[in-house]
Formats: C-alpha cells, structure tokens, sequence
C-alpha cells in the first residue's frame, strides 16, 4: 500500500474522530481533544502531500460513495503540493485553536466543524474527478461558512459578512460548476484522467469560456480583484485560527483550480498549451489585484482587514507568477515559465506560512485586548512579548525585505519576468516589450507598498505607548496559542532561510505541468537553470545579522567606557508625551493616500459649528474620513441596487391574490398553445 | 524655477558682502567652562517671559550685518544640540518649569547667557503677579547682558566672550 494512501486515510480517518470527539466529548476537555485530532489529520495532510512531492503517486475509485460517479482520488505532485500546504496551516491553527476556543468556542457545532473544514481543505487538492472535487469544493464553503459565522451573536457585523460570503462563494460555486460541466461533456466519464484526454476537441471558442468561468469561480475564492469583496469581509469577522485557515489555506484552492484546469486538464500539450488571451487575462487581473490590494492595506486601520487585503495582494502575486506561466509556455519559452510557475508555488507556500503566523498573532492580540483597530493598539511588547515577536517575524516575512519569505518568491519571479524582457535582435512582440516591463513594475510597486503596510502595522500596532486601556493590560495569550505561533513562525523562518529544500520539488512539479526541465537547483544558493541568476538566502542571512550586529553592537563598546547621565526625554519642557502625540496608522498612511488619491478616491467630510452669538466664532469643527472600496462602490453598489430594484418590481406581480396566480397560470398555457400553433 | 535661482545668484553678487568689521575680540570675562567648548558654541534660545524687544536685538546679531556666526556661535533648534542657552526675559510662572527642563536637557559642560535687563533682574517686571524672578533665581548664570534692549553689539560681544575668538 502507497505511503500516501496511508497518510490520506489516516488523515481522514482523524478528522472523522474529531468530528465524533467534538459531539460527545465534554465541554471541559473538547478543545483539546478535538485539537489534537485536527492537528493529527493536518499532519497527516504534510506527510500524504510531502511522499507525494517526492513522487509517490496514488489513486483509487471508490464508485458507491457519491450517486452518479462516485469519488475518485488521485494524487499527484501538484495537488500534493497544496495537499501539504492545508495540512501544515491546520496544524498550526488546530493547536492554537485549542487556547483560542476556550471563550466562546468550544460548542458542539463550532467545535465540529472545524475538523470537516480541515478534511475539505485536505481532499480538494486530491480529487480525482469532477464530481468529488465539486463536492468537496462545497463542503470547504459551506464549513468555511458556518465558521465565520460562528461568533454572529456577538457582533452584528458577522451576519452581513456572512452573507456577503455565502452569496459570492456560491456565486464562484455556479460559475466552476457551469465550466467544468461543459468540459466534462466530451469525456467518457468525469475523472480527470478521461477530461484530460477529451479536451483537445473542444473548440477554441468553447475551451476559451470553460476557461473563464473556471477563472471566475476560482478567482472569487482567491480574492482576485474585482471578486473579492467578500475576502475583507469575511476574514476579519471569522475566528482568528478559522481566519488562518481561509487566508492561508482556503485561497490557495483558487490557485490549485486554475493551475489545474489551465495547465493540466484544459491547457495540455494537446491544446497546445492554451490560448494565450487566458493567461494575459490572467495576468492583468494578478497585476492588478496584487497593486490594489496592498493599496488597500496600506490604508486599512483594521488589523484582520490589512491582513485580508495583504491576501488579495498575494494571491495577486502568484496569478502574476501563473500568468506569465502561461505567456511563456504559450511563446515556447518553456524554462522561463517554469520558472515562473516553480516561484508562484513557491509564493504560495511562503504566503500560507506568514499568513498563518500574522493572523495567529492578530489572533493573539485579539484574545488580550478585544480590539483590532490599530489606531487603539499599541505598546504590546510589553505586555505581548511572544506575540510581538511573532507579529515582527511574520511582518518581516511578508515584507519582500531580505531574509524574509516572500522575498525568495518575489526574487525567483522577476527573475523569470526580467528574463522574459526582450532582447535586442530578437523578436519584438506586444507581450515581451508591454505587458512584462508593466508586471516587473506591478510587482515592484507591491513590493514597496508591502513594506510600508507591514512597518506600519507592526509599529503602530505593536510598538510605542498603548493608546487604549485594554492595550496597556494586555496579557501574554495561553501556552497552546503560543505554540501555535511558533509552529507558523518556524515555517516561516525556515523558508525564508533555506528555501533549497523545497524549491528544486516545486521546479519538478512546474516543469512536469509546462513540460520543460527544472529550472531551479542548489542545496544551500538557488542556482536558475538556463538563465543566468543564482542567490543564497542563508548567506544573505548571516550578512545581515553580522552587520546589524556590527552596527548596533560596535557603537554601544565605543560609548560604554563613557560616563552616562540619566535625562528626561525630551519633550520641549513642556510636559509629559501622551499616546495622542502618537502617529497613528491613519496617520502613518495619509501621504501614500494623498499620492495616490485619484485610486483610492477617499471621501472626507468638514462640519464646522458657528458659535449662536457670532458666525465668526467656530464652536467645533468636526472631520471624518473613510476610504471606502472604489471597486465595490462602483461595481457591487449599482448591481446590487438593480437587484433590489428588479426585486420591488416584481413585488407588484406578486400581490397574495390566488385568482391573480391561476390567472398567471392560465394565460401562461394560452401563451404556450398559441406558440405551438404559430410555430408548428 | 531657473529665472527664481539666477535672480538670487544675481542678487547676492549684486549686495555683496555687507557684515560689519569685526571689533577687537574681548579679553576679559571668559568663563572657565567656555574654555573647554575650543572656540565652537552652539546656541538654543529660550525666550521665558521676554515682550520680544530683546528678541529682535539677538534676530540681528545673527542677522547678515552683525553676523556673529562667524565667531563661532551657531543657534540650533535644541537644547540637545546646545552647549550655551540664550536666555531673555523675566521668568514667568508658566516658564518656570520648562526652563528648568531645558537646562536639564543641555549636556554638561553647559552655559547660560542671560540677555537683557529683564533676564537680570526682571527689569520693569519686578514683583508682577505672573513673574517667578530673574533667571538667576532660577537656573545658574554664567554670563549676563545689559540693556533694554541690548545692543546687537553687546550681545554679539557676549557670544565672543564665550567663543573666545
């Protein structure tokens, strides 16, 4: 029996016992328990996805378990990658749901589904035919559902985030449904061997719109702009480890679809390699999810929201990554797009360690203080010292600074774009000279927006003087939570310095989708095959750390032979500094707003109140500020205005009356007949 | 932009150099501790009650004409940056405390010029209601400077006794 067939069962398995521990355990001991379950499947999940990796294959039909088709599953590389990357995040997450669920979440069916939405997470990358994967699809957005809706009798915000959730995820849900469906209709069957083969004859027209409805669905779930209105919603008002598992986890099953669909069912050597319109399409939508999601953080004051926005960004990131993928292997340069691919893998294994770090951390921070408005945090370190760390950790990870973790991905990735720039003498098509200089630039852009949202979430939030009371009595979060972070934290550390170990793996799997060979190698310096190009990050590491050391350390030998005097801080005589001399994070962001104001578009009110004696004295002046979604406002606003409006109007169809309704029916039969006589 | 920065070249070459001659330098009077800042003295200003005529007076001894940058005196925007302060006025009762302050915050070795009558002995201030005493009564002064106003000669005088140049 295959390794993998041991470890799927066994994670399975798991999760089912925790399901079952989670209904009959006591309320005492069920956080534990049902814990120690997940983080068991999750594990599972790691060591299934991981002999995959390694080239392990498995695949088995099951024909009774689903009506129709059965379920079939089938493991191979690619879905073993995201396979891991499920498992490791609820691992992770499952241990510090164990602290985490102690106020308020530990009921019966919260408890239980936790466990289900690990196992949907697990089984999506591993499906084998349409229909179990349409299944498990639905079963991860209905227990993602009734988790974000878990603490819905707390805060009223949580409903109106779960709508916005449950509508577009079906919404996603129709549209992958729809484009499957038709590329499943000239196969023999539904599995996705059978679909593989019969997609070369689909018509161009027809592979074209299978391709965008997948892009659709799939993009929705990633929270690719302009589908991810329900992502700042959603994600805040979960608890913070489901937070973890949707940010880190449940998005990357958007990427997996599309990478599926374009580069293995529908974009296979048969089609030769898809169009090139779908992966420029998708390109631009990464380009510019990654350019206005980071917008987006930089000047959100919401710490889960930031976070959520960061995911949009990142996600954008590797659709860029995915995208140029395609272009590529579409142009015949078939290393440079698995290069890029290799490195959008390689984003989102990065993204799914950082994330999970930073939301267990605003998680943490949650738990001690109830608050997530940054411009109410700060002065954490004394209190939150652990997560602090952690914060600063993932913060610096997610920052494209080296020796962060997305900055290996984002490095590889231009990499593949810069060499995919024209060179003189050689062909001078539209994509080489256009559309790649402005991705280099997208990326570049993000880059440096990513930097200042994370310097001002970690400075703002975390460091300076407390500007709440509930900030300045903040305490350290229980140890299961703590043990949390530091699994996410390691994983993120460890990518970040010694992305070598998986990065050969994940040029095996991208090459063995485009076609090519590996076009990464190296035990300790990333060495890019067939272009030029090669960094250590350990070695990178150790310089920084040595000149950090040589100039924090050097200065205080020299001075410490010196006499010292204590002395007041500074504060032009004129008294104590209050936290409200603080910058704040509206404040921290308002000159990138001010530059890009004609994107953002914020919107500011001035009331000034005139004293009743004389218009020349101002009694109080009053200045509100908000930056709403420039694409939910005018996309969703109109759309959904026209909903209501379209549903008013047939309000006046429906008025309760029975005649008025056999009415409806009987001219409805006339209508019909006469048809049939004028037609026949 | 460019007509802005010519006109100004044009300017300055077409003003010159308008600084007085410089007076012999004072010989007596130079606190011992002015000895050991080696002939560069920065300066922070502290106006703790002051009705601005002495203000005026130290505005052009730094001023083009008088110039006493060029004896070594410099006004910075700090006390942490200082090694003299510029005191004036009577200290009143809201300066107390933050003149105190600043003294603190000067590093040692540390210099205080009281500028003008008020500055000395609350001049015409004397006894008001508002008023906490000289500067004297407040932070210790090491060198002081008649007048009401004072002359920008007298103060610039001063400054050199404390650059010794």
């Amino acid at each position: 029996m295959s390794p993998v067939a041991i470890a799927v069962g066994g994670a399975v398995a798991a999760a089912l016992a925790g399901v079952v521990a989670a209904l009959v355990v006591r309320r005492r001991e069920r956080p534990v328990v049902v814990g120690t379950l997940t983080a068991a499947a999750g594990g599972s999940g790691v060591v299934a996805g991981g002999a995959a990796l390694l080239g392990q294959r498995w695949s088995v039909d099951l024909p009774g378990v689903l009506p129709l088709s059965g379920v079939a599953v089938s493991v191979d590389g690619l879905g073993g990658m995201f396979l891991a990357v499920s498992g490791a995040v609820a691992v992770a997450a499952a241990v510090y749901g164990i602290g985490y669920s102690r106020h308020g979440l530990d009921g019966r069916f919260v408890q239980a589904t936790v466990p289900v939405f690990v196992l949907s997470l697990l089984l999506v990358p591993v499906a084998g035919n349409v229909a179990t994967f349409l299944a498990c699809w639905e079963l991860m957005a209905l227990a993602s559902l009734v988790l974000v809706i878990a603490e819905h009798r707390r805060r009223a915000e949580v409903a109106s985030a779960g709508r916005w959730y449950a509508v577009m995820t079906h919404l996603g849900f129709v549209a992958i449904l729809m484009g499957l469906l038709v590329l499943s209709v000239p196969a023999v069957d539904d599995s996705f061997a059978a679909v593989r083969a019969a997609a070369g004859s689909l018509s161009p027209a027809l592979a074209g719109l299978v391709f965008v409805l997948c892009l659709v669905g799939f993009g929705s779930k990633a929270g690719i702009v302009p589908l991810h209105a329900w992502l700042p919603r959603a994600h805040p008002e979960a608890p913070s480890h489901v937070s973890a598992l949707m940010s880190a986890a449940m998005v990357n099953m958007g990427v997996y679809g599309i990478v599926r669909i374009g580069f293995d069912l529908l974009g296979t050597a048969a089609t030769g390699g898809g169009n090139r319109w779908w992966w420029l399409l998708v390109l631009a939508l990464g380009a510019v999810s990654a350019v206005y999601g980071i917008l987006q953080a930089v000047i959100s004051t919401d710490l889960k929201r930031l976070l959520a926005y960061s995911t949009t960004e990142n996600m954008g990131l590797v659709l860029v990554g995915v995208g140029a993928s395609g272009v590529f292997a579409t142009t015949g340069h078939s290393v440079l797009a698995a290069l890029a691919l290799a490195a959008a893998l390689l984003h989102v294994l990065g993204h799914a360690a950082f994330k999970t770090l930073l939301f267990l951390a605003a998680g943490s921070v949650l738990h001690a203080t109830g608050i997530r408005d940054l411009d109410a945090l700060g002065g954490l370190r004394a209190g939150l010292p652990v997560t602090t760390a952690a914060f600063g950790l993932g913060a610096l990870a997610a920052s494209a600074l080296p020796p962060g973790t997305a900055f290996v991905s984002e490095w590889v990735l231009l990499q593949a774009l810069i060499h995919g720039l024209p060179t003189p003498g050689a062909d001078t098509s539209i994509v080489p000279s256009i559309v790649l200089p402005i991705a280099v630039a997208a990326v570049a852009l993000t880059a440096g927006l990513a930097v200042v949202t994370f310097v001002k979430a970690f400075g703002v939030g975390f460091l300076a003087r407390p500007r709440s009371a509930a900030a300045a009595q903040a305490r350290e979060s229980p140890p299961t939570m703590l043990a949390g972070m530091a699994l996410a934290g390691m994983a993120a550390a460890g990518l970040a310095v010694a992305p070598t170990l998986v990065l050969p793996t994940l040029g095996q799997v991208a090459s063995g989708l485009v076609g090519s060979e590996v076009p990464v190698a190296g035990a300790v310096t990333i060495e890019l095959i067939g272009v030029t190009g090669s960094l250590s990050p350990v070695v990178l590491t150790v310089a920084l750390l040595g000149a950090t050391v040589l100039v924090v350390a050097v200065p205080r030998l020299l001075v410490a032979r010196r006499a010292r005097r204590a002395a007041r801080l500074w504060d032009c005589g004129g008294g104590p500094l209050t936290a409200r001399m603080e910058y704040t994070a509206t404040s921290f962001a308002e000159p990138l707003q001010r530059v890009f104001d004609n994107v953002l578009q914020p919107v500011q009110d001035i009331d000034v109140t005139h004293h009743r004696e004389s218009q020349y004295l101002v009694a109080a002046v009053e200045y509100r500020r908000r930056v709403p979604d420039r694409v939910e406002r005018r996309l969703y606003e109109p759309v959904l205005a026209a909903a209501a409006a379209w549903g008013r109007a047939g309000r006046r169809l429906a008025t309760g009356s029975v005649h008025r309704y056999l009415g409806y029916g009987f001219y409805t039969v006339c209508a019909l007949l006469l048809l049939l006589v004028i037609t026949r | 932009m460019e007509d802005a920065v010519l006109s100004l070249w044009h300017k300055i070459w077409r003003v010159g150099r308008i600084s007085e001659a410089a007076p012999p330098a004072p010989t007596a009077g130079r606190p011992s501790v002015a000895v050991s800042l080696g002939g560069s003295v920065q300066v922070r200003h502290v106006d703790a009650g002051s009705c601005n005529g002495c203000e005026v007076e130290i505005g052009s001894a730094f001023g083009p004409v008088y110039d006493v940058e060029r004896y070594g005196a410099r006004l910075v925007a700090s006390p942490r940056h200082a090694d003299a302060l510029l005191v004036t006025g009577p200290v009143t009762r809201n300066m107390t405390e933050p003149l105190r302050r600043t003294y603190d915050a000067v590093p040692q070795p540390r210099l205080v010029v009281a500028v003008g009558d008020c500055a000395r002995n609350c001049g015409v201030f004397a006894g008001a209601y508002g008023v906490t005493g000289a500067v004297g009564d407040v932070v210790p002064v090491d060198l002081e400077v008649p007048g009401c106003p004072p002359r920008p000669e007298v103060i610039v005088e001063a400054l050199r006794t404390l650059t010794g140049r």
